[in-house]
């Protein structure tokens, strides 16, 4: 009959579940690491591999390495041997990067202000906090002074009043934090520097200064300066101008087809016999010229390759609306460029960043440095030497990874990529 | 003069805002300020060469060098002169990127390959593999390679391992062809292997447009590979009878004496294992994300129409995807053989004999000027070398 041959669905209460084995965690398990036996496969072997990396890394991170290596460095890495007697005699000098530390927070406050929560605020805070509780390390009193710890704390409420200061003052705009930072950047290296004749301030010669603090003001000061060099580089290179154009692939292909390690070591000989014998030409000075310089060359490629895939129509369109030139590349096509190539100069500046742990080619003593010093030094220290390099590379990897992190963020709030 | 007067009335612009005038000028301008810093920059060199009378003569080339080298692969004396060190060293350099590419490049092809895997578990050690080894410097990465080696057992007790690869913290040693007493019978086997490799490259070839154009299944690697073998053995046996020996042997390294040197086969020493080790993982994790994007930029289309044409994943990968992918994999893959050529320049901070370690030592000891003039020259010949290749390759795919 009718009514056997078709029968009517059930209804919907009483509707089977779907298979335990297709939803849920077994699901999940079962589509992402069992999906076929040679995945299977994978998983098992990868896993137990997995496993026992884990078992013996951790065996050793535990109970086999030697931590005090790296405790016995401990402000070293982050100074180098700026604060010894030989550097700074007579005086503690360690508030001074210090000081510096408590303004980039403040700048840090500031940019959470400004940003009003989001990514900023989450940096800012994470990074205040972290700082703050190196207050709390567990090092005795005279190896790390009440006074060393009260500035650490000190950046919590420096935060806040950079907060503060963005939000119920006029200085809470994009353009205030930009001309304050660079402002920063010249009063922490004047602190440092030291100026001579003031009491407290009393000089400290470059060559003194090191760790990560050095790290990152070569990382920032190549990249605050290779920007600009390298989008004139680029806009030289794209130019029609035909002596413009060749000075710039010159220049370009020679910094790129050396290694910045090569150039290091040759400046180390060239760059005070191409001044004059009374400029001071510093190892940092050297350093960061030829970081610079090297950094700006792979900038303007990166640039470059931005201008290139912007449609001509832009440009076109500009000059049909009667921009001058300069208008037309500074308001509409480097703009739109530099969007565009956001992770391959994002990319650029964590290549930079790495690259100043090759400043000790010229004598400087970063963080790598340090650690390289130490161990090769102490020959009881010889077997702790992978402690010391996987803490340098931790280091490194939280700001390489942090850079990378940020511009990822950046490019989704652009929209790069969704049009 | 008619022209000037044209040009100083046209149209009322002012002359200053001629679009041609004002490039000529900063043309002239730029060129001045050009000219100006390095004629500023020489004038300062040649007079601190003077007044310190640095010499800037090639002629120490032919002197002799004293110093010895490490690693080599050719024949080198102490007693041998500047200029032929200076080659030991370039080929080092060579050698070494030429390793480290082939290595770096299986490795980072790998990676990628797993990166995109649908193993979730896999992917993700894929993916820590990359973020790691691409975020943190290399020369700390050597580094720690080279802590790791310098702490091994020394040779007279190192990790032996199936009794032929020995290592301990001179080096890695492993079995090695030699040639045999004859030299030319040796040779002659030599060309003769490289024309079965042509020839099985061409079997191959052929088969394979046969396969596309026929449907016929024709096995095209497999026929290859085995013409090759066959006119390698047959050359084999035919030197072996002229010569009545064999054209090459296999040497296994031996310790011997009190200290337990070891002695034939191929030992790389501890300064270039690190060297490779640090720059293949380093670059290799770069490489990864290179093959991972090309893979992604083709169409997921291909790749399901491949599957709905009955290809294998393996097949489907290697017949479909990758070949599309390599179009977009293969200019940053060549700035990546370009970054580990330049790389191999860390040998400086490892103790392995490179170009920028050897021109370090020479500095010592003769001009810089003259040293670094080659120092440029030679990586500025390498890199030209890479980007030709990738032009060649650009132009290749771009007419095709």
């Amino acid at each position: 009959m009718a009514t056997e041959s078709n029968p009517a669905p059930p209804p919907l209460s009483s509707a089977l579940p779907p298979p335990r084995m297709s939803v849920g965690a077994a699901g999940w398990i079962r589509a992402n690491l069992f999906s076929t036996w040679l995945s299977g496969l994978l998983t098992v072997t990868s896993g137990a591999v997995l496993v026992l990396a884990l078992w013996y890394g951790l065996d050793w991170v535990l109970l086999d390495a030697e931590w005090t290596v790296v405790t016995t460095l401990g402000g070293q890495f982050i100074i180098g041997s700026y604060n010894s007697e030989q550097a700074c005699p007579g005086q503690n000098c360690f508030w001074r990067p210090q000081a510096a530390l408590l303004l980039v927070t403040l700048l840090l406050g500031m940019g959470w202000g400004v940003a009003a929560g989001g990514l900023a605020k989450r940096i800012a805070l994470i990074a205040a906090i972290a700082i703050a509780l190196l207050a709390f390390l567990p090092y005795s009193l005279d190896k790390m002074g009440l006074d060393v710890r009260l500035l650490l704390i000190a950046n919590l409420p420096a935060l806040l009043a950079g907060w503060a200061l963005a939000r119920y003052t006029a200085l809470g705009t994009a353009r205030w934090i930009v001309i304050l930072s660079v402002a920063v950047f010249l009063i922490t290296l004047v602190l440092l520097r030291g100026v001579p004749g003031v009491p407290g301030l009393q000089p400290v010669l470059v060559q003194n200064w090191g760790g990560l603090t050095l790290n990152l003001v070569l990382a920032v000061a190549g990249i605050v300066l290779s920007l600009p060099i390298g989008i004139a580089l680029a806009l030289g290179r794209r130019s029609n101008l035909p002596v413009v154009k060749s000075l710039c692939v010159t220049f370009i292909e020679v910094f790129r087809g050396v290694p910045l390690i090569t150039l290091l070591f040759m400046s180390q000989h060239l760059l005070p016999l191409a001044f004059p014998q009374n400029f001071p030409v510093n190892p940092l000075f050297r350093a960061a010229v030829v970081i610079t310089l090297f950094s700006a060359a792979y900038m303007a490629e990166n640039i470059r390759g931005g201008l290139q895939a912007l449609h001509p129509g832009q440009a076109e369109a500009a000059r049909a609306l009667g921009l001058p030139g300069w208008q037309t590349t500074l308001l509409i096509s480097l703009p739109q460029a530099i969007r565009n190539v956001i992770p391959a100069i994002v990319g650029q500046f964590i290549g930079l960043f790495k690259d100043t742990s090759l400043v000790y080619i010229i004598g400087m003593v970063d963080i790598v440095r340090v650690g390289y010093r130490f161990v090769s030094g102490n020959t009881q220290y010889l077997d702790n030497a992978p402690e010391v390099f996987i803490f340098i590379s931790l280091v490194f990897w939280v700001f390489t990874y942090g850079m990378s992190y940020v511009s990822r963020h950046i490019e989704r709030q652009l929209g790069v990529g969704e049009r | 003069m008619t022209e000037l007067a044209r040009i100083l009335t046209y149209q009322g612009i002012p002359v200053w805002r001629h679009t041609r005038v004002i490039q000529w000028a900063a043309q002239i301008l730029s060129a001045i300020v050009v000219v100006a810093l390095v004629a500023w920059f020489f004038a300062n060199v040649a007079n601190a060469v003077q007044e310190r009378g640095i010499s800037y003569s090639f002629s120490f080339l032919s002197r002799e060098y004293h110093t010895p080298i490490g690693d080599t692969f050719v024949p080198y004396e102490p007693s041998d002169t500047y200029l032929y060190a200076f080659g030991v060293a370039a080929l080092n350099t060579l050698v070494v990127a030429v390793a480290g590419v082939i290595l770096a490049t299986l490795l980072g092809i790998f990676i990628g390959v797993i990166r995109l895997s649908g193993n979730w578990l896999v992917s993700r050690l894929a993916l820590a593999y990359i973020e790691f080894f691409r975020n943190v410097p290399l020369l700390v990465q050597l580094l720690f390679w080279f802590f790791i080696m310098l702490v091994l057992p020394p040779e007279r007790d190192g990790y032996v391992i199936a009794g032929q690869l020995y290592v301990n913290n001179a080096g890695v040693s492993f079995p090695w062809p030699t040639g045999t007493g004859q030299p030319i019978a040796t040779l002659i086997w030599l060309i003769l292997a490289v024309v079965a490799i042509i020839a099985g490259f061409v079997v191959s070839r052929r088969l394979s447009r046969r396969e596309v154009e026929t449907g016929r299944t024709s096995y095209p690697v497999l026929l290859g590979c085995a013409a090759a073998v066959a006119i390698g053995a047959l050359g084999w046996l035919l030197v072996n009878a002229f010569a009545g020996d064999a054209p090459l042997a296999i040497s296994t390294p031996e310790p011997q004496g009190r200290f337990a040197r070891i002695d034939g086969g191929f030992t790389a020493r501890a300064g270039m294992i690190v060297l490779l080790i640090g720059l293949v993982m380093y670059t290799a994790s770069f490489i990864a994300e290179i093959v991972r994007a090309g893979i992604q930029s083709v169409g997921r289309g291909q790749t399901e129409a491949s599957r709905a044409l009955g290809l294998s994943q393996l097949n489907t990968l290697r017949q479909v995807t990758f070949p599309q992918a390599l179009r977009v994999i293969i200019p940053p893959w060549i700035s990546q053989c370009l970054n580990l050529t330049k790389n191999s320049s860390l040998g400086l901070a490892i103790g392995f004999t490179e170009l920028t370690s050897v021109a370090q030592t020479m500095t010592q000891l003769a001009p810089p000027i003259p040293i670094f003039i080659m120092l440029m020259a030679a990586y500025l010949a390498m890199s030209l070398t890479w980007s030709l290749i990738g032009n060649l390759y650009n132009r290749r795919i771009r007419f095709s």
